[in-house]
């Protein structure tokens, strides 16, 4: 036999035997979360070809940022549809980028809202509507985001924003936050979970708000005890629980004259 | 006159040194087709990037400068693994440096071996260069935005301890991070790979363009081979030529998505070593293999 013929034999020989090797390692790439998945093929009909071809070809974070700065452009022209196509074309490309993500959901639920409820040529009812929608679409855009980056502290807390600020559900929006807290967002987080459930009507979230503001107090009592830390959020709420949930005199928080009202 | 004592090595069929003078002679030839130039054109890239986009946010900045820098690496890398390696074989046929070369006591295999490390070396020598100039400017950038942050935090009287630590926190991510390093790495071993692969072909290829356009399909087919198994053998098809044919490109094409750690080194996630060394031990399956199949068919290559 020709030493070709061999060295044919020998490539589909190590074709064959290189397949389970490639299939472990990728394998263990993808749940560390370091090789993303196939992209979806549907993606095709929406992006260019020369773009296609280089999001395989490795560029697929260049092509992503490219969509993203087109989709800027879209926001400056005001033109929230192609806005909202470039960024899911974007977050598509980068499932696991939060920034993304976030930034889609902002132009939403922020910026073409707000717009859409300040423009003076559509009726009311039309402009509440359009309001309320690109609201809901911001949440969905962050719902979605969720599924591929579980419990993204990032993601959390920009939903527990709108929530808060743009449908006021301030259930919703301490659920959000205190995810946010337990999987690696910023202590403060945890504070604003709470502030969001002082303004519930049960008691269990009071009491939840409760414990989280008097455990931060009792860890940061030398700061909450200066005069210029009267007017804290968590001055201003704890009391309002002390009372609500009847805690006794000689548990409850020493109050503090605020500074402007000191001669 | 004393005589001169003679002293006689004894020939080695494998011989690390003769690899070497052909690796760095290999270099030089390289050196001469002006390939750095390409470093010079990534510099004003890199030095570029990281002083657009002013407006965006600095996260985005940052991923923004990362991602340009990472794309003009990855095609510095593809373009001389194909380009140059397709070039060496006919360059020393037409040359006649072939022939001097296996004239003397040289096997074939060395020749090879020889040729692929000194393009491996070019792509490595690069892209170390890159990295230094690449790191730099992210760095710059990186305490611009940082200072620039806090500067911000001071003016509107935020500039609390926890603040300006979250601030640090999230610019730091984005920014300088040992993962920036594996994801230069990442791209070396792909460029590696697609080097072996054009060595391979040029082996029995009959023209350099041949060799080019042949190793390029391979490399976009071998970005593509995940999609095209889940395409062919998951989800749509049912056909047996074509469950065949999703088998042939998984068979003849190397899985090159596995190198594409260019993402997670911009996000700034932690690449661990154990992920770093499971990538580089199939790099060289891949070249291990491709070297060998490649060396079958030059050694009855006709010169």
């Amino acid at each position: 036999m020709s030493r070709k013929l061999i060295g044919l034999f020998l490539f589909v020989v190590f074709g064959l035997a290189k397949l389970p090797v490639e299939d472990r390692v990728l394998g263990s790439l993808r749940e560390q979360n370091l090789v993303e998945s196939p992209l979806n093929l549907e993606l095709r009909e929406n992006i260019g070809q020369m773009g296609f071809a280089a999001s395989l070809g490795g560029l697929r974070s260049l092509v992503a940022s490219i969509t993203y700065l087109q989709a800027y452009v879209a926001f400056e022209d005001v033109d929230w549809g192609r806005v909202d196509s470039l960024m899911t074309l974007t977050t598509r490309l980068q499932p696991h980028e939060p920034e993304y993500w976030g930034d889609a959901s902002w132009h939403m639920a922020y910026n073409a809202a707000s717009n859409y409820m300040n423009n003076q040529d559509l009726r009311i009812a039309i402009r509440k509507k359009l309001f309320r929608d690109y609201i809901q679409r911001g949440i969905d855009i962050l719902d979605e985001g969720l599924r591929y980056l579980p419990n993204n502290p990032q993601l959390l807390t920009r939903l527990g924003d709108i929530y808060r600020d743009r449908q006021v559900d301030h259930r919703k929006a301490a659920y959000c936050y205190l995810t946010a807290a337990a999987h690696g967002a910023k202590d403060y987080y945890k504070r604003m979970g709470a502030y969001q459930l002082v303004l519930l009507d049960d008691r269990d979230s009071w009491e939840k708000a409760y414990a989280i503001l008097k455990k931060d107090y009792d860890d940061h009592k030398s700061v909450y005890e200066r005069k210029d830390m009267a007017r804290s959020s968590v001055m201003r709420d704890l009391p309002i629980l002390e009372q609500r949930l009847n805690i006794p005199a000689d548990k409850r928080i020493k109050p503090i004259v605020p500074l402007h009202l000191i001669k | 006159m004393s005589a001169v004592p003679l002293t006689i090595h004894k020939y080695s069929a494998f011989s690390l040194s003769r690899i070497w003078t052909l690796a760095t002679n290999t270099v030089t030839q390289l050196l001469r087709m002006r390939i750095l130039w390409f470093l010079v054109i990534f510099s004003v890239i890199a030095v570029g990037a990281g002083f657009a986009f002013p407006a965006m946010s600095p996260e985005q900045q940052l991923k923004l400068l990362k991602d340009v820098a990472f794309g003009a690496l990855q095609i510095f890398s593809v373009v001389v693994a194909i380009a140059a390696t397709a070039l060496l074989l006919p360059r020393d046929l037409e040359d006649r440096t072939l022939y001097t070369i296996l004239s003397k006591p040289v096997p074939r295999y060395e020749y090879l071996i020889g040729k692929l490390l000194g393009v491996l070396l070019l792509i490595g020598g690069g892209l170390l260069v890159m990295d230094v100039i690449f790191s730099g400017v992210v760095w710059l950038k990186q305490s611009f935005i940082i200072a620039d942050q806090i500067a911000a935090l001071e003016r509107e009287q935020q500039a609390s301890p926890e603040n300006i630590s979250a601030v640090k926190a999230i610019i730091s991510k984005y920014g300088l991070t040992a993962s920036l390093h594996a994801g230069v790495w990442a791209v070396f071993l792909k460029a590696a790979v697609i080097s072996a692969l054009a060595l391979l072909i040029s082996c029995f290829a009959s023209s350099t363009l041949f060799t080019i356009v042949i190793t390029f399909g391979f490399t976009i087919a071998g970005h593509g081979q995940q999609l095209a198994r889940d395409w062919f053998l998951h989800k749509h098809l049912t056909v047996g030529w074509e469950k065949g044919l999703s088998a042939l490109i998984a068979i003849i094409c190397p899985d090159l998505t596995a190198f594409d750690l260019v993402e997670p080194a911009i996000r700034g996630d932690v690449i661990s070593s154990a992920a770093l060394l499971s990538v580089s031990g199939l790099a060289l399956l891949y070249i291990t293999g491709y070297t060998t199949v490649a060396y079958l068919f030059f050694v009855e290559k006709e010169l």
